[in-house]
């Protein structure tokens, strides 16, 4: 009060200072608002809100870039969002821009996340109307989760049994025995031994069929000779042809036994008479009795003609002959 | 004193509260100003107590950082705690701080002071000389009153957040841009505006009950004293009514 014009600077300086801070203030809050800034405005039609509200930020890809401003229901399924964007990043958003609900965080405030797209479009404009991005929600991810618990819970169960089956199975105590494998070994040696026999079988077995091939070996002549199965085939022939005479010559032996026995039993020709008649039989007998005795005569007559001296010499010359021949018979099958 | 007439008492004190406010606004307001006197209540109401209310702020700014800060340990949300100290300083701490040691010390003082001058007869005195006693007094007082708390809040918040800046730095670190930005991203025009706005009725409040408890002071010395005090009480309850009616304003338009 002494000296009212210091005073007067005291409060000036006071008043300015308080100003100041008050104007830096909500210049730094309308920073973060947009008032003072010159900005645009962008709509997005969401389905879901999932609580977001007037005065939540809009972040493009990540980057601070405005506030919601509006929130209007349209209908039952459709809510639109003014959001407020800074002029600054409006050159960097393409008319084919995404946006989402997000959330700052796990449990922050929500957000608008606008995020580019790969791929040509034009830049936005005053009031554009952006497409939405579907983004699971917290709510939808824990279902879904819930899910896959329950699935993980019963593949878990089902693989326990199955271990446990392994577990206990024959083929776990195959593999675990030793004696199995030194038997296998020696099984494999065996089938080695046997195929390496297959394999010189075979190697003979072609030589063979290569020489049946060329010619060679009884085989071979039978398979290749060409001149030996028409000679087979001229006897085949014959055999046919020598078949049909037989054939014939039964047929007509067959008639005449018919004949024969035709006569037999009527009783006429000279067949029926020998065989049937008693008279004849004891003629024959008779006949062949009397045959006997001229050869009995006959033959006492020769006897005595051997004796005589006119006939001698040519019954000795016909005894060398006999010997001669049979000589040569026996050289001959020694020979062989 | 039976109820009925204190009820009575106190619907004429209301009354006559209702007749001085519309007194100032009939006769403070129309020229000539006395600026002369109104810089200079300026000077002793606004930049005589801003060291009270910054020590005040400051210390208000760091308790509460620090007794905010286990519950939000515990809630695992400690990076929060700008914000929450941010906002809780600039709604409602600050603002209600710093008017209620406003009030206890510019409205004590102006009641003393007029109370003193009405019982020693100076207002008379220069009625009579013919200066006009509530131009010169009152309406330079109020007027000072209403103007310098909303300054007076605006600093003291300022000091008060810095005290929570380091309220945050006692048991973790944060650097300064990092605190400035978690508050001021987390402050919107709705935070601020009313806030400020609420001052400034704080501020006539306390400016009209200072005047009115002085002007109407009465016997003697004694009177002096009671109006000093009435002065404080009445103001200080004031600013909690004022207080109340302005969130339920806010409420009402929306911005809380």
């Amino acid at each position: 009060m002494r000296n009212p014009k210091a005073n007067n600077i005291k409060l000036g300086a006071f008043v300015l200072s308080a100003l100041v801070l008050m104007i830096f203030a909500f210049f730094i809050i309308g920073k973060n608002n947009n008032i003072f800034g010159n900005d645009f405005r962008l709509k997005v039609q969401f389905s879901n809100l999932n609580g977001l509200t007037k005065g939540n930020n809009v972040l493009f890809s990540g980057l601070q870039a405005g506030t919601v401003k509006e929130v209007e229901l349209i209908n039952d399924s459709t809510i639109e969002v003014t959001m407020q964007i800074n002029s600054k990043v409006k050159s960097f958003i393409h008319k084919n821009a995404l946006a989402a609900v997000g959330t700052e965080g796990l449990m922050g405030n929500k957000v608008v996340n606008i995020s580019p797209v790969k791929g040509i479009s034009k830049k936005v404009e005053e009031g554009d109307l952006l497409k939405v991005k579907n983004t699971a929600n917290m709510d939808e991810i824990i279902a879904k989760l819930s899910k896959t618990n329950d699935n993980v819970a019963i593949i878990s169960e089902v693989l326990k049994g199955t271990v446990l089956r392994i577990d206990s199975s024959a083929i776990l105590k195959l593999i675990n025995d030793q004696s199995i494998g030194i038997n296998l070994k020696a099984s494999l040696k065996n089938i080695y031994k046997t195929t390496s026999n297959a394999n010189e079988m075979t190697i003979g077995l072609n030589h063979l069929v290569n020489d049946i091939k060329k010619g060679k070996g009884t085989a071979g002549l039978l398979l290749t000779d060409t001149s030996m199965a028409s000679t087979l085939k001229d006897a085949i022939v014959q055999i046919k042809a020598a078949g049909v005479n037989a054939n014939q010559m039964t047929n007509q032996m067959n008639t005449m036994v018919k004949d024969l026995n035709h006569e037999l039993t009527n009783g006429k020709g000279p067949l029926n008479r020998l065989l049937k008649d008693s008279l004849t039989a004891k003629n024959i007998s008779l006949t062949i009795e009397n045959l006997q005795k001229g050869t009995d005569g006959f033959n006492q007559n020769m006897e005595a003609l051997k004796h005589n001296f006119l006939f001698r010499g040519y019954f000795r010359k016909l005894d060398s002959k006999k010997k001669e021949e049979q000589s040569e018979l026996l050289k001959s099958s020694q020979k062989k | 004193m039976s109820l009925v007439i204190r009820f009575k008492n106190f619907l004429d004190e209301t009354g006559n509260i209702a007749r001085f406010t519309a007194r100032f606004f009939s006769v403070g307001i129309k020229p000539r100003y006395e600026n002369k006197e109104l810089f200079n209540q300026c000077y002793i109401i606004g930049y005589r107590s801003l060291p009270l209310v910054g020590l005040t702020a400051f210390i208000m700014g760091l308790v509460l950082t620090m007794q905010l800060r286990p519950s939000l340990v515990d809630y695992g949300v400690e990076s929060q705690l700008p914000v929450m100290v941010g906002l809780a300083i600039v709604r409602e701490i600050g603002p209600v701080i710093t008017a209620l040691i406003f009030a206890g010390k510019i409205g004590s003082s102006i009641g003393a002071e007029l109370g003193s001058m009405k019982v020693t007869e100076q207002i008379d005195a220069m009625t009579v000389s013919g200066i006009k006693p509530f131009k010169y007094l009152v309406a330079t007082r109020v007027l000072a009153t209403t103007l310098m708390l909303p300054l007076l809040t605006i600093l003291g918040d300022a000091i008060s957040l810095f005290g929570a800046y380091l309220g945050v730095n006692i048991r973790s670190v944060t650097s300064f841009d990092l605190f400035f930005l978690q508050v001021f991203k987390s402050l919107d025009f709705s935070d601020v505006l009313p806030a400020i706005i609420k001052t400034l009725f704080f501020g006539f409040a306390v400016g009209i009950v200072g005047c009115y408890k002085g002007f109407n002071s009465t016997k003697g010395t004694q009177g002096v004293g009671i109006s000093a005090n009435s002065a404080v009480v009445l103001s200080s309850v004031m600013i909690f009514i004022i207080d109340l009616l302005a969130v339920q304003i806010t409420e009402l338009m929306g911005l809380n």
